[in-house]
């Protein structure tokens, strides 16, 4: 329950800074997507009940604001979160490298499902190159901000008394 | 576990999942509207280091816009007297009124999938779901959400948006739609049904307004400019592009249109 509330507030805030770089970056028309920072360190470092727990917390904070059915995302990270966690014991789950890896796949991956889930109401032909250029640039900034946040929630985990290598 | 979650989200009533919305977004509301103080802030004390010379010189400029629109304010005035003088003689019903809900910019959202924004006026102010948001350049969008304290507006530029449209001088409604927003590019969207006999171009284009049909958006304000036009597929009539207004990525002041029946 303490770790996963520990990972909540790391995912809160997480939000937030996403939420306030893509209004600054707006006026650009790049949009950050990283839906894979809020499913990969709880599948990986997490016992599954807290981790799922928090995965589905951090859809819910998505779908809030999201114009998709509320607990669309939170589905999405759910699964997202089992797929990782049952595959966990045969990657080195410990090093930061295959943590950033395993982030940018399943980012790719949720990017992916969510705009076939769009699609009813995007036109694909006119908005792929824009939906390109989102993914890549989502991509890129994971890559910069995956290490920083993954740190983040290891030293929120070890305040609150919940890190999970104490746990496992 | 996941299949559990899954199925127990499922049978929940519309009514849980209505209130666990609200109680989440209400807990990111407050962050929302702190940045968007702490960034008020920020450009106060950036305009407290202008000189004095750059506002007085600033100062005469707004006189002379107050001057100019004090002048049409008054032909305002005697225009609106002579409709409701025509309206009284022919027995028309009476033109819509708005209160006009000024509100900032909390923060954007423009992504391929959908182009929205939260600004800072919600239930509070009595803002209704679904009034018209407009701004010096035209239309802005509709409101597509409400909460305590802030509301999300749906742009123009949104790919689900779709406003009934005519060209400017035609009374003939077209449909159009957001949706195509490059990087780095201005903001564009698509008409459907447009008449045959209306051409524009880049270096011709015609400015397409709302055509109040819907009941949504008054009549009259500026979408954007049409810029291109082709024959559709079945050749019955002609899709076009819209080139909107670039600042509509930028806004950090909006008005709502609130009518006055729904006070």
């Amino acid at each position: 329950m303490r770790g996963t509330l520990a990972l909540f507030l790391t995912l809160y805030l997480l939000r937030a800074l996403v939420a306030e770089v893509n209004s600054a970056l707006s006026g650009f028309h790049v949009w950050l997507f990283a839906g894979g920072l809020f499913v990969v360190y709880a599948a990986l470092a997490m016992p599954f009940r807290s981790g799922f727990a928090a995965a589905i917390l951090g859809g819910l904070l998505c779908d809030c604001v999201d114009p998709v059915g509320f607990g669309t995302q939170a589905v999405l990270f759910g699964v997202a979160h089992s797929v990782v966690f049952n595959l966990r014991e045969r990657m080195q789950r410990e090093e930061t490298p295959v943590r950033v890896a395993v982030a940018l796949l399943v980012n790719l991956g949720l990017f992916l499902v969510i705009t076939a889930l769009r699609m009813r109401v995007v036109h694909l032909g006119a908005v792929l190159p824009r939906l390109l250029s989102d993914l890549f640039w989502s991509e890129a900034a994971l890559l910069l901000a995956a290490p920083w946040f993954f740190a983040l929630q290891s030293r929120t985990l070890e305040l609150a008394r919940a890190n999970p290598s104490r746990m496992a | 576990m996941l299949g559990l979650a899954i199925a127990v989200w499922l049978v929940a009533p519309i009514a849980l999942k209505t209130l666990a919305r609200a109680s989440f977004f209400e807990m990111t509301a407050p962050v929302v509207a702190a940045s968007s103080y702490v960034n008020d802030l920020q450009k106060f004390w950036a305009l407290r280091l202008h000189s004095k010379d750059e506002l007085i010189e600033a100062g005469r400029d707004m006189a002379r816009i107050n001057s100019k629109y004090s002048l049409s304010v008054q032909q305002n005035g005697e225009l609106q007297a002579e409709v409701e003088r025509l309206q009284s003689l022919l027995k028309m019903p009476a033109i819509e009124g708005y209160r006009y809900e000024h509100a900032r910019v909390a923060q954007r959202d423009f992504s391929a999938w959908w182009q929205r924004m939260v600004i800072r006026k919600g239930a509070d102010y009595a803002i209704p779901v679904g009034a018209p948001v407009v701004y010096s350049g035209g239309v802005v969008g509709r409101v597509a959400e409400v909460h305590a304290y802030t509301s999300i507006v749906q742009l123009t530029t949104d790919p689900g948006l779709r406003i009934a449209a005519v060209v400017d001088g035609d009374t003939r409604p077209i449909s159009y739609q957001g949706g195509d927003n490059q990087v780095f590019g201005a903001p564009k969207g698509l008409i459907e049904f447009v008449p045959l006999d209306v051409y524009a171009s880049g270096s011709v284009p015609k400015r397409l307004a709302t055509s109040g049909l819907g009941g949504v958006y008054p009549p009259g304000l500026t979408i954007g400019r049409i810029v291109h036009v082709e024959s559709s597929a079945d050749g019955l009539f002609k899709t076009g592009e819209v080139e909107l207004d670039p600042r509509l990525s930028e806004l950090t002041e909006v008005t709502v249109l609130v009518k006055e029946d729904s006070l």
